[in-house]
């Protein structure tokens, strides 16, 4: 089974030529062959985490090692290899990208501007985002990081919109040009962060696991916490380093929103997973206090900045900050629970983001307007429409039975034991969402009917079966927790020093 | 053999007819609406072995309930025991009585809304959504850990906001199921904050483990006071206690079954279930807590009867009495008297389903609810308004109608652990209840007709409707029987109400006649002067509302709290989203980004002048290079 992992990275790799070959006269074609790879990717990704075994203690499955460059100048035995595996913490998240790849094509299926090319950068991006959460090589792990983020640019660039506010006006242009600028910024203080690990190690290898048996000096480890911490903190929308996230998503075509905030965030909050709190966890607790103090920040920023949200997109943005706020408390905690809360949040926020920019999308498509207050009793016209938007919502507000409540119950228990004050607070957040949340509901779908919008048809069939499968998976995390817990936890008690 | 064991089907009976009615509901002969009503009569069927399994062991000494579950999640941590949430039910007294209430009153309503609600688009959807909330109802009455507790309890509310906004189209039904949501939401921050408090010393979830740490005295009395106060916040939101009763009122936007099965029967009482079943931690808490309780019961009473008075929706009317009732068994609770508690719930269950149903049997026929436009329904819909008269009597207090036993209870127990002021506006508040109820059966059914247009075709309804509300009337005149010991004794229970529900140290029903005399004059009192205020042309009650303007403009705008709310909202709440939406715009953004983007553009833009490709700048630069240098190494050097 070694080969999975190498075949999910490969996978949309080797789509991309084949679109390439593909002559831009058969639209259709692409299409097909954007769907039978994608619908690949979530057959191994889905098989990745069944078959992911629980014996042995919490070493790595589907261990793969290929040498790519040793004992040349100052790499030593191992120097750069292509070393993947999986753990129980990126085995939901494996899951995650092929799930939300999946419904993504189906969500993309109505792209006519240069589908061609629209679907080659959409695979690159998401064989760099497989990479990440598959390599165990900082070098390997930071190239695939890159790859994750600047077909974001080309992608937000062409195929986004812009919008005019009235008071503002956001260029798709803007919003592209500063997400890519933000998580390129983040990248350079990875870049002398993995720089110095390396030269402090002196293992002369690039291999994480090598780096994570060193221990590190307590100064050099409370020096370099932040930069791993800050730098994928500003992909996972750590406050007040959020702002391209909104935007980025005002701009962007609904697919790229949905893989942007249901998948490319968590790289982030992983990244400060994997890297900052395992290699350093002197340093992370030295810095814990402050990441929660940011965390906790940007979970009530974020909810009370939705509240006051018109545009549908603008207000799913500032609550992708909000949520993503608790999964950087749950990492802050440094305790188990805590820690396991965050990842479960990660997999519950991708699906259920993910959800909902399709169905705003789905509107949008339609309306070409994304105002919650110029719509009202959509639910008449459009009742699976409504009905998909509300599930994600209820999720996203923490109804017990979706998969947002197990996640941030998980949260909220371990802030308790560590920051009583930031748990309090947490639950404000979790509150203040459910106002929100309602609020669009009632706005937008609920009420007299519009007859504006008398011409509005229900979701196509495609947007249909993508929402049902993100659906599905919400629902089966929310009433079933268990298998994804067990996996988590499997590798969660191996993090050095948490209690 | 179905024992206390097998408690878990109650609930997964109609839990499972949610997903199927869900899922293909709508290729179902008559909308799958035999379905829910099936499971739910399984349910209640359900519920007799487990009586006669527990009615087996309760004679044990030391029994406290039998329990049992499935693990939900469940990992180690690196010390202390394993963290563990479980799928956990468990059946002892209090959850008996519970369970029979809920499924009674559910299979009743169920029944009802096959007339009620033929004709609807969306009657399999109310189906459906109905079914999920008797099974979420029946989670909550059996969970036997605060974690399954806390999923019932949003899943109710859940239910709750679904089936209020159930006509969504209404603008006000929308606006009524959010505010709805949102309010007892509030009160649920304070819930999940007491649950975590009381998980962070104990390190379980589980309610009996919880009970033995706090006797053990692993709370210090402090910490425990903070807990229990936060559940405290979390019944005040669901059961409607000032000051976050607003919502209650709005519910009745929901179908009138809707109202009758979670607005009066179920839901709503959740909040007294919750405090009843931790009362042993607020026993151990300060006295503090359990005058808080008594506190906002008490408040509650007065400020929901007394906007009774002046209400003129019918089914407002009830929605008031609902919350007064409330606020009783919270005084009760306040008082130390689980008994009293649970027998009002027990017995309010059934005659306020009564009186919400008859209500419904009324807008159905008239498709009126403002009594102005009613009257003299009597003579068109007698069934109807013989169970209305005694659903309002039970509510009133009047012998021997089980509303008067169990508030009875009550005033006793007020009476005998309260100070006299409590008491006093305990009694004041038997007169006003039997003032408003009598008031809306004057306006409601007697008299003559105000709006002959609705009367044309009222009749009573058809036997789907009528036969429920016949059961129900017959509950209303026996439910209060069961104090008695010979009556539960021949029932086969081990006593009266009170020995039942407290096997350990029983509450004797005890009868001290001054209490029964005294409120029985304040009931007659208030039947008395509804009498004289509303009947005929009602001009004694103009003249009073006249007089006293003030008075009764303050009661009209529900003393303003829903204003001061609205006000919160929009100047406090909005605008502080507003604020921050903006300063994260301008400041943070515009300021803080591109701020720093300009400052590389701007610097860019600076040093370009620098680059002039002349020769002579090239010479001067350099020159004057050398010559700062050589000064710098001078007075370094030296």
């Amino acid at each position: 089974m070694d080969w999975v992992l190498f075949a999910l990275i490969a996978i949309p790799a080797a789509t991309v030529p084949v679109f390439m070959l593909i002559p831009s006269r058969y639209p259709q074609l692409v299409r097909n062959v954007a769907a039978g790879s994608g619908f690949a990717m979530f057959v191994l990704s889905v098989l990745v985490f069944v078959r992911y075994e629980f014996t042995g203690g919490s070493g790595l499955r589907f261990d793969l090692q290929l040498d790519w460059l040793e004992n040349v100048a100052f790499l030593k035995e191992n120097g750069i290899t292509y070393h993947l595996a999986v753990d129980g913490i990126s085995a939901p998240l494996v899951l995650l990208t092929g799930i939300v790849i999946f419904a993504g094509v189906f969500i993309s299926w109505n792209i006519e501007h240069r589908n061609k090319d629209y679907f080659v950068l959409l695979f690159l991006l998401v064989s760099g985002v497989f990479g990440v959460f598959l390599s165990l090589d900082l070098f390997f792990l930071f190239f695939f990081y890159e790859l994750a983020v600047l077909p974001m640019y080309l992608l937000i660039a062409v195929w986004g919109a812009s919008s005019n506010f009235g008071t503002f006006t956001r260029t798709k242009e803007y919003g592209a040009m500063k997400l890519v600028l933000y998580l390129v910024g983040g990248s350079v203080l990875i870049f002398i962060g993995i720089f110095a690990t390396f030269v402090e190690a002196g293992q002369g290898t690039f291999d994480l696991p090598v780096l994570g048996s060193v221990t590190y000096d307590e100064t050099f480890q409370k020096t370099f916490f932040p930069f791993f911490a800050l730098g994928f903190g500003v992909l996972a929308g750590l406050w007040p380093f959020h702002t391209w996230s909104p935007d980025g998503h005002v701009a962007a075509p609904t697919a790229v929103s949905m893989l942007h905030a249901g998948v490319l965030m968590k790289l982030g909050a992983f990244g400060i997973l994997r890297v900052a709190i395992t290699l350093f966890p002197e340093g992370a607790e030295f810095w814990a206090p402050v990441l929660m103090t940011l965390g906790v920040t940007g979970a009530l920023y974020g909810a009370v900045s939705a509240l006051a949200q018109r545009d549908l997109k603008y207000m799913v943005g500032y609550s992708s900050v909000s949520h993503m706020g608790f999964v950087l408390m749950g990492l802050a905690t440094l305790t188990t629970i805590g820690v396991n809360g965050a990842v479960l949040q990660m997999f519950a926020h991708g699906v259920m983001t993910a959800l909902m920019f399709a169905m705003v999308g789905a509107i949008y498509d339609q309306a070409h307007v994304r105002d919650m207050t110029v719509f009202g009793g959509l639910a008449q016209k459009t009742p699976r429409l409504a009905g998909f938007f509300a599930i994600a919502g209820l999720s996203s507000l923490g109804l017990p039975g979706l998969a947002g409540f197990v996640a941030e119950f998980h949260i909220f228990v371990g802030t308790f034991n560590t920051y009583p004050w930031a748990g309090a607070l947490g639950i404000l957040a979790a509150a203040i969402t459910a106002t929100y949340i309602l609020r669009m509901l009632a706005m937008a779908f609920f009420g007299p009917f519009n007859e504006r919008w008398a011409q509005l048809k229900e979701m196509r069939l495609g947007e249909q079966f993508g929402g049902a499968l993100l659906i599905f998976f919400i629902a089966f995390m929310g009433i079933w927790p268990a298998p994804f817990i067990d996996r988590i936890a499997d590798s969660v008690r191996a993090i050095p020093g948490l209690s | 053999m179905v024992g206390m064991e097998e408690a878990w089907l109650i609930p997964a009976i109609p839990a499972a007819a949610f997903a199927v009615l869900l899922l293909v509901g709508k290729y179902l002969p008559r909308r799958g609406d035999w379905l829910a009503i099936g499971a739910v009569a399984a349910s209640f069927v359900l519920f007799f072995p487990v009586l006669i399994d527990l009615l087996d062991e309760v004679d044990q000494p030391g029994f406290a309930g039998v329990s049992s579950g499935i693990d939900w999640v469940k990992f180690s941590l690196p010390t202390g025991p394993d963290f563990q949430l479980r799928l956990g039910f468990h059946v002892d007294q209090l959850a008996i009585v519970m369970l029979v209430v809920v499924s009674f009153v559910a299979l009743m309503v169920q029944v009802y809304s096959t007339g009620y609600m033929k004709g609807d688009p969306r009657y399999g959807w109310y189906f459906a959504a109905m079914s999920l909330f008797v099974a979420s109802m029946l989670t909550l009455v059996l969970a036997d850990n605060f974690l399954l507790l806390y999923a019932a309890w949003e899943g109710v509310g859940f239910c709750s906001y679904l089936l209020i906004g159930f006509w969504h189209e209404r603008r006000s039904a929308a606006e009524a199921a959010k505010k709805a949501f949102v309010t007892t939401r509030i009160g649920d921050v304070g819930l999940l904050i007491g649950i975590i408090l009381l998980w962070r010393e104990a390190g379980t979830f589980d309610i009996s483990e919880i009970f033995e740490f706090a006797e053990n005295g692993g709370y210090s009395a402090e910490y425990l006071t903070t807990a229990v106060l936060f559940l405290f916040a979390g019944a005040v939101g669901k059961s409607a206690q000032f000051p976050l009763h607003v919502w209650l009122p709005d519910a009745m936007e929901g179908p009138t079954p809707v109202s009758a099965l979670i607005h009066a029967a179920t839901m709503v009482v959740a909040g007294v279930y919750l405090v009843a079943r931790m009362l042993p931690l607020f026993e151990l808490a300060d006295p503090v807590a359990l005058n808080v309780v008594t506190a906002l019961g008490l408040t509650t009473v007065m400020i929901s009867a007394t906007m009774g008075l002046v209400a003129t929706d019918i089914k407002q009317v009830i929605a008031y009495s609902t919350i007064n009732s409330l606020g009783l068994m919270m005084v009760a609770l306040g008082s130390g008297s689980v008994t009293a508690a649970m027998l009002y719930l027990f017995a309010h269950g059934f005659f306020k389903a009564l009186l919400f149903l008859s209500a419904g049997s009324v807008i159905h026929a008239t498709e009126r609810q403002e009594v102005s436009q009613l009257g003299g329904l009597a003579k068109r819909m007698p069934v109807t308004a013989a169970v209305f008269a005694l659903g309002a009597l039970s509510m009133a207090g009047i012998v021997p109608l089980s509303g008067f036993w169990a508030k009875d209870e009550i005033l006793n127990v007020a009476g005998d652990h309260q100070n006299f002021v409590v008491y006093g506006f305990m009694m004041l508040s038997v007169f006003i209840t039997a003032l408003y109820m009598v008031r809306v059966v004057i306006l409601t059914f007697l008299g003559e007709p105000r709006d002959r247009g609705a009367q044309e075709h009222a009749h009573d309804a058809e036997p789907a409707m009528t036969v429920p509300l016949l059961l129900l009337a017959a509950l209303t005149v026996v439910a209060g029987f069961v104090t008695f010991d010979g009556v539960g004794e021949a029932l086969g229970f081990p006593g009266g109400f009170g020995e039942f529900v407290f096997s350990e140290e029983p509450e004797a029903f005890h009868f001290p006649l001054d209490v029964a005399v005294l409120s029985t004059v304040a009931a007659l009192a208030g039947l008395a002067t509804a009498f004289y205020f509303w009947s005929g042309e009602a001009e004694p009650a103009r003249r009073a509302a006249e007089t006293f303007r003030p008075a009764y403009e303050t009661l009209k705008r529900k003393y303003f709290v829903d204003e001061v709310y609205q006000w919160a909202i929009d100047r406090v709440v909005l605008v502080t989203g507003g604020v921050v939406a903006w300063f994260d715009r301008n400041v943070v953004n515009d300021t803080g980004v591109d701020g720093t983007a300009g400052l590389g553009v701007f610097t860019g833009f600076g040093m370009k002048f620098l680059e002039t490709g002349k020769l002579p700048n090239y010479a001067l630069a350099i020159v004057t290079g050398v010559i700062v240098l050589a000064i710098v190494f001078m007075v370094v050097r030296v």
